[in-house]
């Protein structure tokens, strides 16, 4: 592999100095291309800064493998299983259009627009998200819909390590409150009805089952914890086979790209309050075993709320912050109607963790 | 007295040695001065300002001088010599030998001494950067607290290290005159890494002719590229306190396929990755040995106000470096410390 990539070094890298020594000579094709191949450059070649002030050597960790990390990640834990469970057309229809309209498309007009210098790599961890939290039946503009809006928003709060709430949960959020018929709806039960031109256009109805938390909010029934782990109940896309997002999440965890914290305080409050609560209530809330394997905590605990940005820097605050994610998850999940709290905690956590940093902050330092 | 238990010195910092191998030539070659060498001459301090005195066999960065060059396998002829120099200078301090937890040789050694000799105690430490720092052993040794950039003979501390030791007995002791010592040169940019006895007074130029390979655009650096000084004046003289000298490739131009070359980019001065805003990912609070939060300073930094940024400790910084070293978005954090550290 290596000295087959060392044979077209040479011509490739005289090229791309030569686009590069092109863009910036030239005023105008800089503004509209700049960012893209400083983007594209950034994959192939490495940076040629230098450390001018101490320490003068770095570490060989970048954003750009930081990021990478979840990549990876994400498609172990669900790109993957979903390919196996709800067919490849399914998964990489929904992928490719949420990468095109998300990165390619809105992501480098706003480059272009705002005259940012370079294009963040942090839009494909978001357009990745999308599809995973959206039903495995939803249409195909929706997901591009979503896509679109969580990259925008991302952009207007100021880009990657501005953002306040998640992207990708927000988009969710928005897309829920805009259309609740098609986000109820197109939960498909794994191994039926592979996709056609026409579900694709107009999403799969005739194959839409309840959520576990649906039918145990009407039912009162208990999907088997085996079907949860392995993703053969319904769901989101990305949230049905918890035994592939438990691994790659460990795996980040190990990585250091997810701090282990977060996960731990909510996997615990959740599994401690729904305990406390059903043993105080026993038939209307569900068993803490239920809460954890059910919805989309995994992919939550695991991907959502370890995104650095949005949750506390404070080491012990992102322990509080853990814990009010658990708590009002139980919370929403048994006294409201709706049928999955995660995404609803997440966002009201991450809103909050703004307050609980600086809070904590003025604890520890006394100022 | 002796320490059975390791040792953890402090939470943070990192081993370097696995990230940076250094293979060094076991030749130990002269180098001497064209004019005249320099004399050692170390002004010991007095009887009663020294309590305590802690010898740090502990060179944590991979590119320092390692123990049994200065030392050679003879530790019980050096720790004789610490016998010396404290019986007729400092009777009544008691003395702190530290060592790494890899030197098994050195650790039994002393350890047997120190069953003899009270005044002695053995500390044995994790080979992790920056945990041979004044500030960082004398909280775990002596629970006392040092301001970085303060004297720690204040204190009542005294620190040497094992060539001091040895020329502080040859000059003091034998009375003999001390005119050279060892250092250790390293790094990408030179055609071998090895180690050379010194003249005191011989100009870097003189010491890395040579040396240097010559395709490339180089830098140097004196006692390491972490905590050391970037030289760009070659005619500058060895004095003692030069450890060591790192030569690194510059490395400023772009290369094709980071992710497989990474040799070609391991242990030069390229930034190895793109200037980002914090994405808060808590790894330079991790790394730190002194339990800090440098990202707060960057965004204090960022808003204007270097007053605010004072207030969360950062008078306990010992500048190591290890949150720029470690930050993915490469944020150039302790100049940003240094910077706030200056009085408006």
């Amino acid at each position: 592999m290596k000295k087959l990539l060392n044979k077209f070094e040479p011509p490739l890298n005289k090229n791309l100095d030569r686009i590069e020594s092109f863009i910036h000579s030239h005023g105008k094709v800089k503004f509209l291309f700049g960012a893209i191949f400083e983007a594209f450059d950034g994959l192939l070649r490495s940076s040629k800064h230098t450390a001018q002030t101490q320490p003068f050597i770095r570490n060989n960790i970048d954003t750009k493998k930081f990021m990478g990390a979840v990549l990876i990640a994400l498609v172990i834990g669900w790109v993957l299983p979903a390919m196996y469970f709800y067919g490849l057309q399914c998964v990489i229809s929904r992928l490719i259009v949420s990468f095109v309209v998300g990165v390619f498309v809105v992501d480098v007009i706003w480059a272009i627009i705002a005259r940012e210098d370079h294009i963040s790599e942090g839009g494909f961890v978001s357009c990745m998200l999308v599809p995973a939290i959206l039903p495995p039946q939803a249409p195909l503009w929706l997901v591009g819909l979503g896509a679109a809006m969580a990259i925008l928003f991302r952009n207007i709060m100021g880009g990657v390590g501005h953002n306040l709430v998640n992207p990708a949960l927000f988009s969710r959020l928005f897309l829920t409150i805009c259309f609740p018929a098609l986000l109820a709806a197109g939960y498909q039960a794994p191994f039926t009805g592979m996709p056609d031109l026409h579900t694709l256009r107009y999403g799969l109805d005739t194959v839409t089952h309840a959520t576990p938390w649906t039918e145990f909010k009407t039912e009162g029934t208990i999907t088997s914890y085996l079907s949860l782990l392995l993703g053969t109940a319904t769901g989101s896309l990305g949230e049905t086979c918890r035994l592939a997002l438990i691994l790659s999440g460990i795996w980040l965890v190990k990585m250091r790209v997810a701090n282990w914290r977060l996960p731990v305080s909510y996997f615990g409050s959740v599994f401690v309050f729904s305990g406390i609560f059903s043993l105080l209530s026993k038939n209307t809330v569900a068993p803490p075993l239920f809460h954890l394997l059910s919805g989309g905590l995994v992919l939550g605990a695991f991907f959502m709320i370890t995104d650095p940005i949005t949750a506390t820097y404070n080491q012990k605050a992102k322990w509080i912050y853990g814990i009010g994610c658990g708590f009002i998850t139980v919370l929403l999940r048994n006294y409201t109607t709706l049928s999955e709290g995660a995404m609803y905690a997440i966002l009201l956590m991450n809103l909050l963790a703004v307050p609980i940093q600086s809070l904590m902050v003025k604890i520890r330092y006394r100022t | 007295m002796i320490k059975k238990k390791q040792n953890r010195v402090s939470k943070g910092g990192v081993n370097l040695f696995g990230t940076y191998t250094i293979h060094f030539c076991n030749i130990v070659e002269e180098i001497s001065s064209d004019n005249p060498p320099e004399l050692f001459n170390f002004a010991l301090p007095n009887k009663q300002q020294v309590k305590n005195i802690i010898v740090a066999l502990c060179p944590t960065e991979p590119w320092a001088l390692p123990n049994w060059v200065a030392l050679g396998h003879k530790t019980k002829v050096f720790l004789d010599k610490i016998k010396e120099i404290k019986t007729a200078h400092f009777p009544e301090a008691k003395c702190f030998v530290v060592i790494n937890n890899n030197e098994t040789e050195h650790i039994a050694a002393a350890k047997e001494y120190a069953v003899t000799n009270e005044w002695m105690e053995v500390f044995v430490i994790e080979a992790k950067y920056p945990h041979d720092d004044p500030v960082v052993l004398s909280k775990a040794i002596l629970n006392t607290e040092v301001n970085f950039g303060q004297d720690t003979l204040s204190q009542g501390i005294l620190f040497l290290d094992a060539q001091t030791i040895s020329a502080i007995h040859k000059s003091r002791v034998l009375n003999k005159n001390v005119d050279s010592r060892f250092i250790a040169l390293s790094g990408t940019g030179l055609k071998e890494n090895e180690f050379a006895n010194v003249q005191l007074g011989t100009s870097i130029e003189k010491i890395l002719k040579n040396r240097l390979k010559e395709s490339s655009h180089c830098r140097v650096f004196v006692n390491g590229p972490l905590r050391g000084k970037e030289i760009k004046d070659f005619t500058q003289k060895i004095d003692w306190t030069v450890n060591n000298i790192v030569v690194l490739e510059a490395l400023d131009k772009k290369v094709m396929f980071p992710m497989i070359n990474t040799d070609r980019l391991h242990f030069t001065t390229n930034l190895l990755g793109e200037l980002r805003t914090c994405v808060y990912c808590n790894f330079c609070d991790d790394i730190c040995p002194v339990d800090l939060e440098p990202a707060l300073y960057y965004h204090c930094y960022k808003r204007g106000e270097k007053q605010k940024a004072r207030l969360y400790n950062m008078g306990k910084c010992i500048e190591c470096g290890l949150c720029s070293f470690v930050c993915p978005s490469k944020i150039e954090l302790l100049g940003i410390i240094k910077e706030c550290k200056l009085p408006d």
